[in-house]
């Protein structure tokens, strides 16, 4: 199992967050058929800036998401899709901020693992600091150590991080 | 139905998952804080407390509070079952028996709709915050100055995060008087989705 990257979007479609762990097992490259170079897929490398990289990402699931509900209802939310060589898992709270994370095809779902890393950490650490502003806006994003700390702590626990 | 069904939620979050402090510390910096607005914002000319001022700046604090509430509320009652709110009405019902209550412990009835169903009364039959509390006896607070502003903000500022752009405001208060503490929320519209900027 091993993670690609990770972005948080909010309310007014703006990227808060955004990280790449591009680092991740090298071990594992041999395995996966498509993969070489290492564990990014070469689709991924090849996005030469972060920036256009959020743009494309939140494109992708905004159209995605209005597509899910023209097609399955109101109540109907996309989860994840799956290309070959990785899989988008989507989470978005009712406060409209949107989780996003890239992993290898093979990971199986990640909702809650998504959901987890909203309630225990974005909240406790992010919207409960008193020195994080409530709208991060102006793409300064949330730059707070005890979140990225928890974060990290936590995906290696849950086995998407080498330790 | 739908009602009771909050109200237990509400019960068992409060119970199990919500952090309590003496309410004496809250209500005596609450009115602290209300205290010291009373002397920070005056009129300059004639150094009488500007009630007006007072209320809108209640109000602010509490839509910045509001903003971020919301956020542990969503956290702390999702996993028992975060069914977003099908219309208005379940809308005040998680407010007056889930968000009242596991923030503050009391749970204001849910009176007086409109015809619309677009607007409702929030009742209190009681008022932790609002204990030992006296008005200003200078025959203009009883009139002006609504004590509890703040929470209309955090009412607007929590609904603003879900959506819902929102007029709340108090219609009476038993501390200036009156025989009932209400709020009146009023829907003002849906808030749609923010579309991308254009890139070209």
């Amino acid at each position: 199992m091993s993670v690609y990257s990770f972005y948080i979007f909010d309310r007014h479609t703006e990227c808060i967050y955004s990280k790449r762990f591009t680092a991740a097992n090298n071990t594992q490259s041999s395995r996966g058929s498509t993969l070489q170079n290492g564990d990014v897929p070469a689709s991924l490398r090849k996005a030469s800036k972060d920036l256009d990289e959020t743009k494309l990402i939140f494109g992708t699931i905004f159209s995605l998401r209005r597509m899910a509900k023209q097609l399955g209802g109101a109540d109907d939310q996309f989860l994840s899709y799956r290309t070959g060589e990785y899989k988008l898992h989507y989470f978005e709270t009712p406060t409209q901020l949107k989780f996003v994370m890239l992993t290898d095809p093979r990971v199986g779902n990640m909702r809650t693992v998504l959901h987890q890393i909203w309630a225990t950490l974005f909240v406790e650490y992010v919207v409960k600091s008193p020195l994080a502003p409530a709208e991060h806006t102006g793409g300064k994003g949330v730059a707070n150590e005890l979140f990225e700390g928890g974060l990290e702590r936590f995906m290696v626990s849950m086995g998407l991080l080498p330790r | 139905m739908a009602s009771s069904k909050a109200a237990r939620m509400g019960e068992e979050v409060w119970k199990t998952r919500t952090e309590k402090i003496n309410l004496e510390v809250l209500t005596l910096t609450y009115g602290t804080l209300v205290s010291q607005l009373t002397h920070d914002l005056r009129d300059p000319a004639t150094n009488i407390p500007d009630y007006a001022a007072i209320n809108t700046e209640l109000d602010r604090m509490g839509h910045s509070i509001g903003l971020r509430l919301i956020e542990d509320f969503l956290a702390k009652t999702s996993s028992a079952g975060p069914a977003p709110c099908n219309n208005f009405r379940e809308t005040a019902e998680m407010i007056a028996k889930v968000g009242f209550k596991i923030f503050l412990n009391v749970t204001p009835r849910v009176e007086n709709w409109d015809k619309e169903g677009r607007s409702f009364g929030l009742v209190f039959e009681e008022m932790p915050v609002s204990e030992f509390v006296e008005l200003p006896d200078d025959g203009r607070a009883q009139e002006e100055l609504w004590f509890l502003n703040l929470f209309c903000g955090v009412v607007k500022g929590a609904l603003e995060m879900v959506q819902m752009q929102v007029k709340a405001e108090w219609v009476s208060d038993v501390l200036r008087g009156d025989d009932t503490t209400e709020m009146r929320v009023t829907l003002i519209r849906y808030i749609e989705d923010e579309m991308p900027p254009d890139d070209e």
